[in-house]
């Protein structure tokens, strides 16, 4: 970082675009192979490890129970929101409110639901599992790890990577079912309609749902890869675990987003 | 929040054995979240008090502009491109449901203006930006940089923190421009790629008059607070890291927790309040 | 006995973005039975050297070896029963946040051994005694002194009485009087089990003493690599100023 009386030089205005393209290109894949390496090798310690018993129970609670009133309070406030304004934009049209909640279930299941909370699990998972990660190499507790035969992969990384895989999809559940509440909540209040009018669950069928829990489980597979690998690979101090943990949100966060285009990209061609 | 909290990490522990130990832990929940806030206003009141014009340093609100901006344009731009594309991917079904392709457009282009545009770009930003002034000004806490500069008589509110408030605050709103800009050409690819809907019809049911400019409008105030609410409390998390390389990715942590509750919270009421 | 062989480490400069020598061209030999004092000015590569020499970093060029066991191209199967004989204490004391102090000395026994609870509890307990922290067994890292952290980190070191014991500034952050019973600790316990130890530490006032050869690092290079009494009297200009510690010099 330097001193404070340094102010931070924008170096990269000064490199040829194609160039500054190129190198970008070029990160970005060496990125994803590291991601991918990462994962494999948290696949193959999964079954192979040695690490200790409860490890995954702990992390399992700090994800869930940890995260749920951030993410609790987050869904609540984005199910409102968002009955509010599409009711605001169906009612430019046809000021007719009724399928509103049968709309808003299917997409709260195929799409909101996981998406907007898998946002949430990557901005406060993420940067927890990334700070602590990479904490642990700068103080040299990794090295430490290595040097009595346990493979941080092994002790770090799968542990949050069971918990996350099961916790993901429970907190995205329960949170869905709280938006959904929300939701209706504000209907009744801001557009008179009633309960047993916007509790419709007709346009939910198989495919939603599908779509909707593969979304949860791979958001949660690919969170703890992401901040672990940020995390694992910090170096240089206090500086070092602040840009981890930056970039473990931003990498977790920008992940969600891909897989989610992709997903529903081919629910959609698939036809579910 | 506060309440939630104690609730969830006290229970397992404490509610079975000793109760008085819980209510205990539960007001001391309450009243860290109420000094937080406490805080955070206290900041802003400083932030405040340095912020006349003629006391802003242009040139170094300008150097921090481009900078956060060069950084968070790669994954402000992938995001919007991805997220256009997935509002006409799931408004596809509903639309073709009632018949009424033509409107598509206008319905992607309500909700990225409104909702979707400023709410990505705001969490995105919260991630790139805020978590990074927080990391550096966290780091600038824990290696004692900051007590050199009030060694030095320089204040460090009005020296480190008023330009990079204002700076996040401005990069956040026009980034939000840039998002809603792209998210609309994802989505416009996306209709003729996936769904069948030619460039020209997205164009005609964008430009059926039926968006406003107090649609625009409404996104853009809502980032101007969101912008608000990151840099306050990145700059407060910043300030407040305790505890060498570990607090730091705390801080980072809680910053961009806060952050995002903040957004939520905010976009709430305001999307009941402006037009 | 650790021999090193014209070794060669290079990493990756992150503000430039390349691979840097970090050691080059670095020989030198630790017989069974004898404390090697490393020292040299910072950012030298001493800590380089040390991981590399326990097989945390890639040998890029010449040999690491341990006694009959090169250290680069072990098998993995080796390394591990390799690391079953080698002890290090961390510069940053590398101390397990969320486990006690017993279970962090415990942690290398445990993991590499099988021993029962009686045999830990006990060792733990004599290992806490000599590095004069009887009764720490419950506490937790966090709440321990930058000194209290060093002795515990190397008591963590030296729990399975490790053939190999290497250590990253083992004193650093200690008061003179704790500083030199931990010097005066690791002279009696190298003596007692015969092992091989190889110390980096900036104070050398108080390795000196303890050290059968010295070697002097400075920016990759081994400069000089002999008795303490020689390098007293060394003819490099550097090497003379360091260990004499004189202000004025080539450094």
């Amino acid at each position: 970082m330097g001193s404070p009386l340094e102010t931070p030089q924008p170096l990269v205005l000064h490199e040829r675009p194609l160039v500054k393209l190129g190198r970008v290109a070029l990160d970005a894949v060496s990125g994803v192979r590291a991601l991918v390496s990462l994962f494999l090798r948290t696949l193959w310690f999964t079954f192979r490890g040695s690490r200790p018993k409860g490890a995954t129970a702990l992390q399992a609670f700090e994800i869930g129970n940890r995260s749920a009133p951030f993410l609790a309070l987050t869904m609540a406030f984005i199910g409102m929101i968002l009955v509010y304004q599409s009711a605001v934009q169906l009612g430019r049209i046809v000021p007719d409110y009724s399928m509103v909640g049968a709309n808003y279930a299917e997409l709260l299941v195929r799409e909101l639901g996981p998406t907007i909370g898998g946002l949430m699990l990557a901005t406060r998972v993420g940067a927890g599992m990334a700070a602590e990660t990479a904490s642990m190499v700068v103080t040299e507790q990794v090295d430490a790890l290595r040097l009595c035969a346990a493979d941080p992969v092994d002790f770090l990384v799968v542990p949050r990577f069971l918990a996350s895989l099961v916790m993901t999809v429970v907190v995205i559940v329960l949170c869905s079912g709280l938006a959904y509440a929300t939701g209706a909540l504000t209907a009744l209040v801001a557009f008179d309609v009633r309960l047993d009018v916007f509790v419709n669950l007709s346009l939910v069928d198989f495919g939603d749902v599908a779509t909707g829990l593969t979304k949860s489980l791979a958001y949660g597979a690919a969170i703890p890869i992401c901040s672990c690998h940020c995390g694992l690979a910090a170096e240089g101090g206090s500086a070092g675990v602040g840009r981890a943990t930056t970039a473990a949100v931003v990498l977790s966060s920008l992940a969600i987003i891909v897989i989610n285009f992709f997903i529903s990209a081919s629910a959609f061609l698939v036809g579910l | 929040m506060g309440f939630l909290m104690a609730l969830s990490s006290r229970l397992p522990y404490r509610v079975w054995g000793d109760l008085r130990g819980f209510v205990a832990s539960l007001g001391g929940g309450v009243l860290l979240q109420a000094a937080t806030v406490g805080q955070m206003g206290v900041l802003l009141s400083r932030i405040a008090a340095r912020s006349t014009p003629a006391r802003l340093d242009r040139r170094e609100l300008v150097r921090h502009m481009e900078f956060m901006a060069i950084e968070s344009l790669p994954i402000v731009g992938v995001t919007a491109l991805f997220t256009g594309a997935i509002v006409i991917i799931q408004a596809a079904p509903v639309v073709q449901r009632f018949g009424a392709e033509g409107l598509l457009g206008w319905g992607a282009g309500f909700g990225v203006l409104r909702e979707i545009g400023p709410l990505l770009t705001a969490l995105m930003i919260s991630g790139r930006v805020g978590a990074n002034n927080t990391a550096d000004l966290g780091t600038m806490v824990v290696t004692e940089q900051v007590d050199g500069l009030r060694a030095l008589a320089i204040d460090p509110i009005a020296y480190l923190i008023v330009p990079r408030f204002f700076a996040l605050i401005a990069t956040l709103a026009l980034m939000t421009i840039f998002s809603d800009v792209l998210a609309l050409v994802g989505a416009a690819l996306a209709g003729e790629v996936l769904v069948g809907l030619t460039m020209h019809g997205f164009y005609n049911g964008f430009t059926s008059g039926l968006i406003e400019f107090k649609d625009v409008a409404h996104g853009l105030i809502k980032s101007v607070a969101f912008g608000f609410i990151v840099a306050l409390s990145s700059c407060h998390f910043g300030l407040a890291t305790t505890g060498g390389a570990p607090g730091v990715g705390r801080s980072v942590k809680a910053s961009v927790v806060a952050s995002a509750t903040g957004i939520f919270a905010l976009d709430y009421f305001l999307s009941f309040v402006v037009p | 006995m650790i021999r090193l062989d014209s070794l060669g480490v290079r990493l990756v400069d992150r503000r430039r973005g390349d691979r840097r020598w970090v050691l080059k061209d670095v020989s030198l030999c630790v017989p069974t039975g004898c404390i090697y004092g490393l020292v040299g000015p910072g950012a030298a590569g001493k800590s380089v050297l040390l991981k590399t020499v326990v097989g945390l970093l890639e040998v890029e060029e010449g040999l690491v070896a341990l006694d009959a066991i090169d250290v680069g191209q072990a098998a993995p199967l080796e390394l591990e029963l390799l690391r079953r004989r080698i002890g290090m204490a961390f510069q940053n004391n590398a101390l397990f946040d969320d486990l006690t102090v017993a279970d962090n000395i415990a942690f290398p026994l445990r993991r590499l051994f099988s021993p029962s609870d009686d045999e830990v509890r006990e060792k733990v307990k004599e290992r806490l005694d000599c590095v004069t922290l009887s009764g720490f067994q419950d506490r937790m890292p966090a709440g321990l002194s930058g000194g209290q952290k060093k002795r515990v980190a190397f008591a963590r070191a030296t729990i399975t009485r490790p053939p190999f014991l290497i250590l990253d500034e083992p004193a650093a952050g200690l008061d003179p009087v704790s500083s030199q019973r931990l010097f005066d600790l690791i002279k009696r316990d190298v003596t007692a089990s015969g092992s091989t130890c190889l110390a980096v530490s900036s104070d050398l006032d108080r390795l000196l003493p303890i050290c059968d050869r010295v070697g002097v690092l400075v920016n990759g290079q081994l400069l000089f690599d002999g008795t303490v009494a020689e390098a007293r009297n060394a003819a490099d200009p550097r090497v003379y100023q360091f260990i004499n510690g004189l202000p004025d010099g080539p450094l």
